[in-house]
């Protein structure tokens, strides 16, 4: 039995190239790009390797402003075989408890799936929630942080290899279900040309904004979500010294600097205090 | 006027709510750290809005354990204890966390942030359609509200954002691990254990078939470290890790690094500090090819003193140290080994 995929992926600002008004102490946004969350490209990658494997389909869904359809394209350059931007103005605001209900009602119009695969977090709210609320909305069991995945087609099991802080865990997975993929496990496959250029013949990419979701007003966006950032203030900076040894050469460079460790017995150095 | 409500919530009365919760995870035969941390911060919070504090202990064996969370800071601890609980499982777990929290209605509900806690936290809230905070470095309460507020370090930035749960219960958040003292353990605090026989009807829908423990070299974990040699993305390579480690070798310190550096795969995560790492506390933290992002600062909040070592004179790292040298690393950290022994001859 071939294996009906979706993969979660965001649209996230570039962190590379973000910087930090220093006057303001805010983020610089303008004219930052946007990428796919890289862990993200890595819970594709295993979307993709199942799909070698075992056979099946892969269907990517971002909820994203219009220009995310960028990261649909480079993801059904990479093999995934169609994409769905969910798109509205009236997703916008939302928390991850928002997201996550938008995220799921969209996977149940999908509704034919076995399994939904999310990324470890994304790098622009670290949350790792989305996975978890998603799991709890569609009633399915999931688990976090997966290495290596196989399939157990005739009992229609995924196989989940995890690696906690001190222990290598395996465990069965029923289907459907929903796994997160560890970052760093692996190493997401180059976008191929002709796949690149299918998604732009073939338009495998769908936009379902709320009319086509049809969810309630109350349930999505700002107004669905609970959480509010009540305030925005200055993290207050530690003072420190801020001595600095510029024009010298290394030797001279670390004498000013050991000498002042030692004096200040930070160094274990004996009889150095 | 109260607002209208996502028809896929059910109606609570915030009111109701009162108490603050710690998820007590157990790890083999003991609680977790992360957790045992948390009970010292909801105490505080506790304190500020007259409230009391409890600890959620769940297992198929763990009733040996339930003084713990009383000695570290807990007025209550609910126990449930069960054959089915034998083996922690999110959606099984959570399930249990969700019916007690219909039973009993906590104001709040604080998790640790260790791999598991990620985990399980946002399906209990999201069961209870509830918000939830990941990552709070600080709470402020307001005891005529009778609200809290979760603050955390939102994306890049020096700034800290103070996120409330507007008009749902309970309020959840997760902590990392450390970024909270341990209380101290007083085992002539006394306290009341509430045994719930909780039986939930639910299929995890997962099943464990192996669990292999993982031999940890025994390496002192970063955030006990005394002196930290961290290393960044300007380290080019991670070859560049190896003078660090025999700096660190010298002075008795630990190796660490930068989120690039992790990322870039020369140090395992568990050594990256910042927001999304560790916060350190050691006597002296070496910065080494580290520009100083807000992030990475952020975890070094508590090092007592900070040396940044930086080609670029305008890295924001040197503000953010006490003792700063320009020049690339590949001469000055060998020329600072160097100077180390030449004075360790002459004593
Ligand atoms: C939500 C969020 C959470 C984050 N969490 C963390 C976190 O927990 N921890 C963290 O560290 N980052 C975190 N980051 C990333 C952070 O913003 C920075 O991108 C990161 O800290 C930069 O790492 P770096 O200093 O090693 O690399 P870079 O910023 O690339 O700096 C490299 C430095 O090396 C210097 N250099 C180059 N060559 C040499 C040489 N030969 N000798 C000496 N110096 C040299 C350069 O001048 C430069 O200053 C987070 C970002 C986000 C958005
Ligand atoms: N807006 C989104 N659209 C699609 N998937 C998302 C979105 N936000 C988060 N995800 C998925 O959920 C994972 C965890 O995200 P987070 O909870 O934001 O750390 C990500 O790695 C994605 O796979």
């Amino acid at each position: 039995m071939p294996l009906k995929i979706v993969v979660g992926i965001k649209w996230v600002p570039n962190t590379t190239s973000v910087s930090i008004d220093e006057k303001t102490g805010t983020l610089i946004r303008e004219g930052v790009p946007s990428v796919v969350n890289p862990h993200d490209l890595i819970a594709v990658e295993a979307a993709l390797k199942l799909k070698d494997r075992y056979g099946g389909h892969v269907t990517a869904i971002s909820m994203a402003p219009p220009q995310a359809i960028l990261g649909l394209e480079h993801v059904i350059g990479m093999g995934v075989d169609e994409g769905i931007l969910i798109s509205d103005r009236a997703f916008a605001g939302a928390d991850t408890l928002a997201t996550s209900y938008t995220l799921a009602k969209a996977i149940e119009k999908i509704g034919d799936y076995d399994l939904v695969i999310m990324g470890h977090e994304t790098i622009d709210s670290s949350t790792a929630h989305i996975g978890a609320q998603v799991a709890s909305w569609l009633d399915i069991p999931y688990i976090y942080y997966a290495v290596n995945l196989e399939y157990i087609e005739d009992k229609h099991l995924l196989r989940v290899r995890r690696i906690l802080e001190d222990s290598i865990e395996i465990y069965n997975l029923r289907l459907p279900g929903l796994v997160s993929i560890a970052m760093h496990s692996d190493v997401p496959r180059r976008v191929s040309l002709t796949n690149k250029l299918r998604a732009r013949i073939e338009k495998p990419i769908r936009v379902w904004s709320n009319k086509e979701l049809d969810l309630d007003p109350n349930c999505i966006g700002l107004r669905g979500s609970p959480t509010v950032v009540a305030k925005v203030e200055f993290m207050p900076k530690v003072p420190r010294k801020q001595e600095v040894y510029k024009d010298g050469d290394p030797k001279e460079a670390a004498k000013w600097l050991v000498e002042r460790l030692v004096k200040e017995g930070l160094l274990k150095i004996p009889g150095g205090e | 006027m109260r607002r209208a409500i996502c028809r896929d919530w059910d109606e609570i009365n915030p009111e109701d709510y009162k108490g603050i919760w710690v998820y007590m995870q157990v790890d083999e035969d003991a609680i977790n750290e992360a957790s045992l941390q948390l009970l010292g911060v909801a105490r505080e919070i506790a304190d500020k809005l007259n409230s009391h504090v409890s600890g959620v202990l769940i297992g198929s064996d763990v009733r040996a354990l339930a003084n713990e969370p009383i000695y570290y800071g807990a007025d209550k601890v609910y126990l449930v204890e069960n054959k089915a609980y034998s083996t922690y499982y999110p959606r099984l777990y959570g399930s249990v966390i969700v019916e007690l929290a219909r039973k009993y209605k906590p104001l709040s509900i604080l998790v640790g942030g260790t791999m598991k806690g990620r985990e399980l936290a946002p399906y209990i809230a999201n069961t209870l359609r509830t918000g939830i905070t990941a990552d709070c470095t600080s709470f402020d309460a307001d005891p005529e509200t009778r609200d809290i507020v979760l603050i955390r370090p939102p994306f890049g930035a020096w700034m800290l954002a103070h996120i409330k749960n507007r008009d749902r219960r309970p309020i959840m958040g997760s902590v990392r691990p450390n970024v909270f003292p341990m209380p101290p353990r007083d085992t002539s605090r006394k306290g009341e254990i509430i045994i719930e026989d909780i039986l939930v009807d639910i299929d995890p829908g997962v099943e464990l078939v192996e669990k292999i423990p993982i031999e940890k070299k025994e390496e002192l974990p970063i955030e006990k470290a005394e002196i930290i040699v961290s290393g960044g993305k300007g380290l080019g390579t991670r070859e560049g890790f190896r003078s660090l480690e025999e700096l660190a070798d010298l002075i008795g310190g630990v190796v660490a690094g930068s989120r690039k550096a992790v990322d870039a795969g020369w140090i395992p995560h568990e050594k990256q500090v910042g927001q999304t790492g560790k916060s350190v506390k050691p006597e002296l933290y070496i910065a080494v090819a580290i520009s100083g992002a807000a992030q990475h600062v952020f975890g070094i909040r508590e090092a007592k003193r900070v040396v940044a070592i930086n080609i670029d004179p305008e890295a924001p790292i040197f503000d953010n140290a006490d003792y700063g040298v320009v020049g690339d690393y590949k001469e000055i950290i060998p020329a600072i080994i160097e100077e180390i022994k030449r004075i360790r001859k002459r004593v």
